[in-house]
Order: C-alpha cells, then structure tokens, then sequence
C-alpha cells in the first residue's frame, strides 16, 4: 500500500518537475517569489493581500503558471515579513511575531546576518519538507483532519496562548495584564455570531473591530522608533561597521536540528487544521519550543532555536494548509481560499477527483512548491540583503522613515484614515508599556489569537449543548490540552526540581 | 512612575474592567436560552484583566517601594524629545487629510529628523523631498493606495503635484 503511494507520487513528482522547470514556469514561481518576499516585509501589505492582488494577472495565463506564480508568492509572503521584523522589530505579518522576538534581540547583539541566515534556511528547509510531506501524503492526512472540529481547533489555540507563560518576563501577572487586555480588545467591535456589536461606543470605525495589524505596527515598529529617538541609542547595526549580510548557516543550523524538526512538524500539523494556519503554528512551536529548550531562560533574548522552530513552523504550514484544498476542495486558511478562486476561475474544481483527472497540474503544483522553497533561499538572501543595506541608513532618517510607512501600512489596510489613529495610538501604548515593564508580545497574542479562540470555543459549546468536557473526552484535544498544562506548569515543575537537587 | 502611581494605575485597571463587565449583560440579549451570548468572552477576558491586576498589585506591595522599579534598567528619557516626537506624529496624523499625503508627508520628514537628532539641511531637505516622490511614485502610481489629497485649496495643491509629476 505504502509502497504504491511513494511510486505514485514519485512518478507523479518527476512528471510535474518537468513542467515546472519549463522557462515560462519556473520565472512565475521566481516573480511570485519577488512580489511575496516583497510584500511580506511590508508592514499592512500582508501576504494574503499580495495574492489577491497577484490573482487578477493569473486570468490570462495557463493555469499551471497562474498556479506556480500564486504559490511563489505564497512561500515568500510567509517569508518576508521575519526580515523586517529581524532587522527592525517590524514583523511584515502576524505570523513574523516570534521570530521578530528573538531575532530583534540577536540583531541587537550584533548578530543580524546570523539571524537572518537562520531565518532564511530555517523558512526554506520548514517549507520543503512540507512540500514533500504534502506530495506523498496529502489524502490520508486529509482523511484524518477531517475528523477534527472546532473543540480540537480551540484546544490548539489555547496551547498559543498558553504560551504566554514561557514568554521571558519578570514578572507572570504583568504579562497577564498584557494578555486578558489584548484578549479584551480582540472582542472590540462586531461580534461574529449574532451581530451584536460590543464595545464600539457609537464610534463607527470602532464597528469593524481592532485590526490586529494596527496593534502590531503600532506597539513594535512606533514604540521601538520613540524609545530610539528619546534615549538617542541608535539601532546597533548602524553605529559601526558591523555586517549585516546575511551569511549561509549550514553549520550552525545543525545543532539546531531539533528545533528545525519539531518546528517544522508544529507546522504541518497546524498548518493540517483548517482556518488554523501559519500564526498559530508560529505561537505553537515557539511555546513548544521551550518545554524542550535547555536554555530556556534565554527565550526573548535572542534565542536561535526558538528563531528556528517558529520560522521553519511558518512556512511548514504552507503544506498542510494546502492539503486541504487539493484533497477535499475546502480552503484551510484565507490564502488557499484566494488560490481556490484561482482554480475555479481556470475551470478546475479542487477535491478528491483532482488526483485522478488531472493529476499532472496537481504534481506540477507539488514540484513548483518544492522549487519554490529551493530558490527561496537565494531570494532570501539576496531580499535580506537589499534590506539590510537600509540598517546603515542614518537613524534619524531611518527612525522618520519607519513612522511613514507605519503610516502608509495602517491606511491600506482599509484606506481609512482610523486605521492610522489607531496605529499611533498603540505605537505611544508600546513605548510606555516598555517603560513600565508591561511586556508587549502577551498583548498581540491576545489580540491575534483571541477572536479565534472565541470563535472555535463559541462553535463547540453550541455543537456540544455546552458541555465543557467535550475539550477532554475527545483523545485529539485533550492531549493538546495536557500539553497546554505541561507548558503552564513546566517553570514551577523546574524550580521544584532544582530545589530538590 | 511612583509606587503609588503603580498602585493606582492598577486599582483604575480594576475599575474600568468592573465597568466594562457590567456594561456586557445587555449584550447577552440576543442568545437562545441557555446558551453563551456574545457577552461570554469579553467577561472572561475582563474577569482575567482584573484579576491580573490584583495579582500585580499583591506582587509590589510584597517587593516593597524599591522592587517596583523595571526589571531591566533601561537608559535615560529625554522628556522634551518624547513630548516632541509624539507632538510630530499627532500633527502627521490630524494634517494629512488636511493638507494632503504628499504636503504633510514632506513637513513630517523635515519635522521628525530634526527631533530624531538630525542637523544637515540639505540632507533633510534631500529626504523630504525624495522621499515623498518615490513614495507617491511606489503606492499611488503602482499600488494604487487612495491617499487623503487633502482639503480646500490644499486638494487643488495635490492634485497639481500628481500631475506634475505625471502620477495623474
């Protein structure tokens, strides 16, 4: 049985290679790399919007070509933003988060084209082996994420926001604090499923709810730009003459092979669950990351293997969230949904038939995902390269010029000048809770994964007549859950443990 | 921020999300009977939000006036950069969609550097003005983005420069 399947897709994979390295196919997965890589590091221009921009030009194309443009610009989406949030504490997406911790803080030591480096092969290696995973067992991991619902979906959530507790803070309550408020704000505005609109206060922007990506630019990228300018401390690179070119890390990489393993499987796997997708993956494996971490008490330092996992989860998940679409014809995140449209558009429904009657494309698609992640690495590099040029612009300018992107960032959003408010309200939020030790991260995980969690807990009681041991009966959700605990419990279980030795 | 502030920056944590938990019930009008209403979570998350304030409140009062302090001592704030620097980005944001992207863009620039700590004239003007350009160029020619053009004679100003510089 096993044995048909790998000579299948072995087969299948030789046949889509040869198509995806014809010229015409190979340049569309390279441009979609480009525009995504791209776009990704923009802040607002997130990578969803890059492939919906992106999808207008693939009318006119074959679908093979429309389809490899859209996932090159899927993998470097996923990709671009760790740039900026590496080099200037701007994550390009919410799923950029973690590696933006750690990263920022090894760029702060001087070790910006280490970090950048590690982003760039983790983020490569995350997605090829996802895209291998994807193209020898894509129906039966289909089969079995199927059987999971929204009460496994909560669980996972949770486990990202159970997180916050290995999150490096000095002090659990003020990181609670940060959480509950950010968990708070993420219920600002309409709620999903009765319409009601809560919190708005009359104010009619206030109605469409806090867009997570305001709160992003505002308390990374403002806060960090006010905290520069009033203590005058440049931004490390630019003080000397320090490279910033990102180097390749094959040696370092391999002692940390086991976050890159675990990274990449926290990735499928999320990645697997539908409307989970690339941000949970990266809060998932972060956390995970520290139960097994020996130094765990560097996370929020500048940590390489907490980079590591949570990069490689990222574009780990890209995979998984296409399983779901090439097997069963159901988007699996707001991406795939737009590359769904892309197929219908060229006349092609994704689902179980798929693989019989048009198995070339579907190989192609494989192939082109896999040689995607390949060339990501020279794209990646020469991206990081590009922007890292910018780290001996001047502060001044460079400080002046992240606050007009903000500004740029915030208005595309939705084109409205709120979105703009909000931003610069949350960027002199981020300075002083910087200045009074309210730790930042807990409050963008809460605003992130909180309307999920709401949603999937919502949808479970309703399907399970409010019963709240359906989050331990079913096996699935309940070992995440333990898990979840475990992370909760692991400092005080360590603290026991060294006060016994 | 003094011990006492702390304190009562805390007990205004604690009130605020006692007013906010109280002002949820309402929304709870819509649910079936007997089931959670759209007023379930944010009680949760302001239950939480209380919660954690006391727990932060218990945790000074154990570490005593000098344990109140950062845990990470971060370097000094010049009061007058910080006031000016928010200043800036506040007048960037109330005069953009008076005066239009490129004009308050341009005087931002200019503004901002020079409270960043920057001194060469031609080399703010330099970056003002190329800045704006290339900007304008990258998301109103390429991306498309509808930026505010500006009100009353100042819509008439924008409208000149996007024609001038063939944007338009």
């Amino acid at each position: 049985m096993i044995e048909t399947v790998l000579g299948s897709s072995i087969g299948g994979l030789g046949i889509g290679f040869q198509h995806a390295l014809e010229p015409l196919n190979l340049g569309m997965i390279a441009l979609g790399l480009v525009i995504g890589i791209l776009a990704g590091a923009l802040p607002g221009i997130t990578m969803l919007n890059s492939i919906v921009l992106v999808l207008p030009f693939t009318y006119l194309m074959g679908i093979v070509p429309a389809l490899l443009l859209m996932i090159g610009v899927y993998c470097g989406g996923v990709f671009g933003g760790s740039i900026t949030g590496i080099l200037f504490n701007i994550p390009g997406d919410p799923m950029n988060v973690p590696t933006t911790w750690e990263g920022y803080q090894l760029s702060q030591q001087g070790r910006t084209q280490y970090a950048l480096g590690l982003a760039i092969m983790s983020s490569a290696v995350g997605g090829l082996v996802s895209a291998l995973f994807l193209a020898f067992f894509a129906p039966p991991f289909a089969r079995f994420a199927l059987t999971l619902s929204s009460v496994e979906f909560f669980s996972v959530v949770l486990f990202g926001l159970a997180g916050v507790s290995v999150l490096n803070q000095s002090s659990l309550p003020a990181a609670l604090i940060s959480l509950f408020a950010g968990l708070f704000l993420g219920t600002v505005g309409t709620e999903a499923q009765y319409g009601v609109e809560r919190f708005a206060f009359g104010v009619p922007f206030l109605k469409t709810g806090v867009d997570f990506v305001t709160v992003l630019i505002g308390l990374f990228a403002i806060g960090e730009v006010l905290e520069q300018i009033v203590t005058a401390q440049p931004r490390i690179a630019a003080r000397g003459p320090a490279r910033t070119v990102p180097r390749l890390p094959l040696r370092d990489l391999w002692p940390l092979r086991g976050p890159l393993a675990r990274g990449t499987l926290v990735g499928i796997a999320v990645g697997g669950l539908a409307g989970a997708g690339a941000t949970v993956s990266s809060f998932v494996s972060y956390g995970l990351e520290k139960q097994f971490s020996k130094t765990p008490e560097l996370f929020g330092r500048g940590h390489a293997g907490a980079l590591v996992a949570s990069e490689s989860s990222v574009n780990g998940s890209t995979g998984g969230a296409m399983i779901h679409l090439l097997t069963l014809g159901i988007p699996g995140s707001a991406a795939t949904a737009v590359m769904m449209g892309a197929f219908l558009i060229h006349g092609i429904q994704p689902g179980p038939l798929l693989f019989t009657k048009q198995p070339e494309q579907v190989y192609t698609l494989f192939a082109g995902m896999i040689l995607a992640n390949v060339l990501m690495v020279a794209f990646g590099f020469l991206a990081a390269m590009c922007f890292a040029t910018l780290m001996r612009v001047p502060a001044p300018i460079l400080n002046t010029l992240i606050v007009v992107f903000c500004f740029i960032g915030a208005f595309a959003l939705r084109n409205d000048m709120a979105d703009v408010w909000l931003t610069m309200l949350f960027g002199v939020i981020g300075f002083f809770m910087r200045r009074y030790d309210l730790p930042i991260p807990p409050l963008v995980m809460g605003v992130i994964l909180g309307p999920m969690a709401e949603q999937y807990f919502l949808t479970s009681m309703v399907a399970h007549g409010n019963d709240l041991t359906v989050f331990v009966t079913r096996p699935v959700s309940a070992v995440i859950l333990g898990l979840a605990v475990l992370l909760v419990l692991a400092p005080s279980l360590r603290r026991l443990r060294r006060g016994a030795a | 921020m003094g011990s006492r502030a702390r304190a009562a920056a805390l007990l205004a944590g604690v009130l605020g999300s006692g007013l906010l938990f109280a002002s949820t019930w309402p929304l709870d009008a819509m649910a079936p009977r007997g089931q959670l209403g759209p007023g379930f979570w944010p009680r949760l998350a302001l239950i939480g939000l209380a919660m954690a304030c006391l727990l932060k409140l218990r945790e000074e009062r154990r570490a005593g006036p000098d344990g109140t302090e950062a845990s990470e001592v971060l370097p000094r704030v010049s009061g007058s950069r910080l006031a000016l620097g928010i200043a800036c980005i506040l007048a960037y944001v109330i005069a953009a969609p008076r005066l239009g992207f490129p004009l308050a863009t341009a005087a931002f620039i200019v503004a901002f550097m020079v409270v960043a700590g920057a001194r060469g004239v031609p080399g703010i003007a330099a970056t003002a003005l190329l800045g704006t350009v290339i900007l304008l160029y990258t998301f109103i020619k390429l991306v498309y983005l509808p930026f505010p053009k500006g009100a009353g004679p100042f819509e008439h100003v924008t409208l000149a420069l996007y024609r001038a510089l063939g944007i338009f």
